[in-house]
């Protein structure tokens, strides 16, 4: 049995090792409260600690959690969507080597998606035909949303185009605690990320949809983080919303719910009724083992929780920990 | 059987008499016209009302007034008038049809004192069962200590405190297309609004408290587990709340407007039979359309859990 966690993030070390003083793409190192940061502007990026793991150390921790394999994305801290395209294009091609060079060095450890610059869609599409043709990366890690657009927005047409085309798999994860539930204060008690992660991932499902990117290509391959979000359990007030109101179906989206199996989703749901939830309703062969290394929200062991599931039969348990991904990334 | 209906919509008679006479009615016809001409059964009497529940089969609606009359960004003295004559007009047909009607208040909440003697009011004057609020009140959620003086009002009175979203979610920030501000965004909002509560130690200080969280309560049983989570690896998360959030789910009321079986499946199974009550939005396009045939036909509920849903667990939560 093998084990492949589409959810797991990284960034280059050259990011989390830049040495004091020195700046990467317009980025400066700064400790903060015995935390790093890279530092541009009025952003502010955290640097977790466990990007300063070199690869071995890295396959160290996997091996101590029984992960085989690690489809890295790159921390959602190099979306960088409001700086100027040539920036954020630069900050993706430098990711994206260094994670084709992490699967080239442990192919058997390490498979890799791509970040891109979506503030400029032709670069985007540019570095993802690159990262795909070139680098034999799977696909790329995007945000629920680019400035405020979704992915719906008939800019990103040529990107979806593109994803199809490639037979790229495209990751939805919001850009830290970026999501629509706003803490009121510094006590919001993680609602923003418990909560929001996951509202906005229904809305990413939803514009998809109800925006007719599923219908006009019918063969792209879509992930969910965070298990799909409120997707699966919200479906039914979608169907009604499709039901009696015109402006869902203004662009010839059918029912919604019939959508649910045609879209993947990671397992990261910390409920196993919520897991079999999704099982039931999307499909055992739509949902992929993702763990959120090395986030404190993550899963802490996640092959394990997996196996110890009772309401999962031990085919459940190949398809989610290893079967789905293998067939669908081929690795 | 019975069937009583928790999440049933009134506007009051004044407002459709003010509108119709094209006369202005707390300053707000405005605003609310075109909501009410977009929906005409918001505007049937209490006969066509009544001749409708008895078509659906439903016994008893728990009449709350329309979300569009919260306007808690309006003047609160012209609003707490207001809200007291929604109030009389309700218990008026509670009066008029107490076979029929139950009533719950509409309460002022930006003057929260004045909230907390309007409900008082309600339920020691008027014979209501309790009042139905918005997720938010001009941006503050319910663990803001503000709130207090309500939930304790709330408490001694046995009040139950329905939680119905007003005219905007959380979601249009973000899409404000294909009506995923409602069929989204309410559900988001009952999520949030169940943290307040738990997170917010509200629950803690008001153990009585009787909240139902309309929509099904939203996400909030589906995602009890990354709440809980969250609360396990944050300390911002564990300030008022010494337990895990999920271990609340059923201290609460959810109704089961969901829209889908397996979402009410598992929201009986998350919450327990008991806190699952029938809630049908009439007479909103976003209603169950044939609410009690939709109850009894689903093959994954036993007899005894339909009937608590349609009706028994409303006789004991109201008294009636």
């Amino acid at each position: 049995m093998r084990s492949i966690d589409i959810h797991a993030h990284i960034a280059p070390l050259a990011a989390s090792h830049l040495p004091e003083g020195q700046t990467w793409h317009g980025f400066t190192r700064q400790e903060m409260n015995g935390r790093q940061f890279l530092v541009q502007g009025d952003k502010r990026q955290w640097l977790h600690p466990a990007y300063s793991l070199n690869a071995d150390e890295r396959i160290a921790y996997m091996d101590s959690v029984d992960v085989d394999v690690q489809v890295l994305t790159t921390w959602v801290g190099m979306y960088n969507y409001d700086l100027p395209g040539d920036v954020g294009a630069g900050i993706a091609r430098e990711c994206n080597d260094y994670v084709a060079e992490l699967t080239r060095s442990h192919p058997e450890r390490f498979s890799g998606m791509a970040t891109l610059p979506m503030q400029d869609v032709n670069a985007a599409v540019a570095e993802l035909e690159r990262a795909v043709n070139e680098l034999g990366l799977k696909g790329a890690q995007i945000a629920d949303h680019v400035n405020n657009k979704t992915l719906d927005h008939e800019d990103f047409l040529p990107f979806w185009s593109a994803a199809e085309e490639l037979g790229a798999l495209i990751f939805f994860h919001q850009e830290g605690d970026d999501t629509i539930v706003k803490p009121r204060d510094t006590k919001g008690w993680a609602i923003d990320n418990s909560i929001g992660n996951l509202s906005d991932r229904v809305v990413t499902f939803a514009t998809l949809v109800f925006g007719g990117v599923l219908d006009r290509f019918p063969d792209l391959k879509v992930c969910l983080a965070h298990g799909g979000g409120f997707t699966c359990f919200g479906a039914g007030r979608l169907d009604r919303g499709w039901q009696v109101r015109s402006e869902a179906r203004e662009l010839g989206a059918n029912i919604p719910s019939t959508y649910l199996d045609k879209v993947y989703y990671d397992c990261l749901t910390h409920s196993e009724p919520v897991l079999r939830y999704m099982i039931d309703t999307a499909g055992i062969d739509r949902i992929f083992l993702g763990s959120d290394y090395p986030y404190d929200m993550g899963i802490d062991e996640p092959t394990a929780w997996v196996n110890s599931l009772e309401s999962l039969t031990q085919d459940e348990k190949d398809a989610i920990l290893w079967k789905n991904l293998e067939r669908v990334l081929g690795v | 059987m019975r069937s009583i209906d928790m999440h049933a919509h009134i506007s009051p008679e004044g407002y459709i008499r003010a509108v119709e006479a094209g006369e202005e009615w707390y300053g707000i016809s405005g605003m609310s016209h075109e909501f009410h001409l977009a929906v005409p059964r918001t505007m049937w009497t209490p006969e066509q009302r009544l001749t409708d529940m008895d078509s659906l089969g439903v016994d008893v609606h728990v009449l709350s007034t329309n979300a569009v009359f919260y306007c808690y960004d309006r003047d609160a003295n012209t609003v707490a008038a207001m809200d007291r004559e929604c109030n009389d007009y309700v218990s008026q047909l509670t009066r008029d049809h107490p076979d029929r009607f139950a009533g719950l208040a509409a309460l002022p909440m930006q003057d929260v004192a004045a909230s907390a003697t309007e409900l008082e009011r309600a339920m020691t004057q008027l014979g209501l069962k309790g009042a139905m609020i918005d997720d938010s009140v001009n941006g503050k959620t319910y663990d803001d200590p503000e709130f207090f003086p309500v939930w304790e009002v709330a408490e001694q009175t046995g009040a139950v405190v329905l939680i119905h979203q007003g005219m905007q979610t959380v979601v249009g920030e973000r899409s404000t297309r294909y009506h995923l501000p409602n069929t989204i965004g309410n559900l988001v909002e009952r999520a949030i609004t169940y943290a307040s509560f738990v997170f917010g130690g509200v629950m803690d200080k008001y153990p009585d408290l009787r909240i139902c969280l309309s929509h099904g309560g939203g996400y909030t049983c589906f995602g009890a587990g990354r709440m809980d989570r969250g609360w396990q690896v944050r300390s911002e998360a564990r300030v008022n709340l010494n337990k895990p959030p999920s271990t609340y789910l059923n201290q609460f009321w959810y109704d089961c407007l969901t829209h889908s079986e397996p979402a009410l499946r598992m929201l009986i199974d998350s919450v327990g039979i008991d806190k699952v009550v029938f809630g049908t939005d009439w007479p909103f396009d976003m209603q169950i359309d044939w609410p009690v045939s939709w109850v009894l036909g689903l093959e994954s509920l036993t007899q005894d859990e339909k009937e608590a849903i349609l009706y028994k667990n409303l006789e004991n939560l109201l008294g009636i």
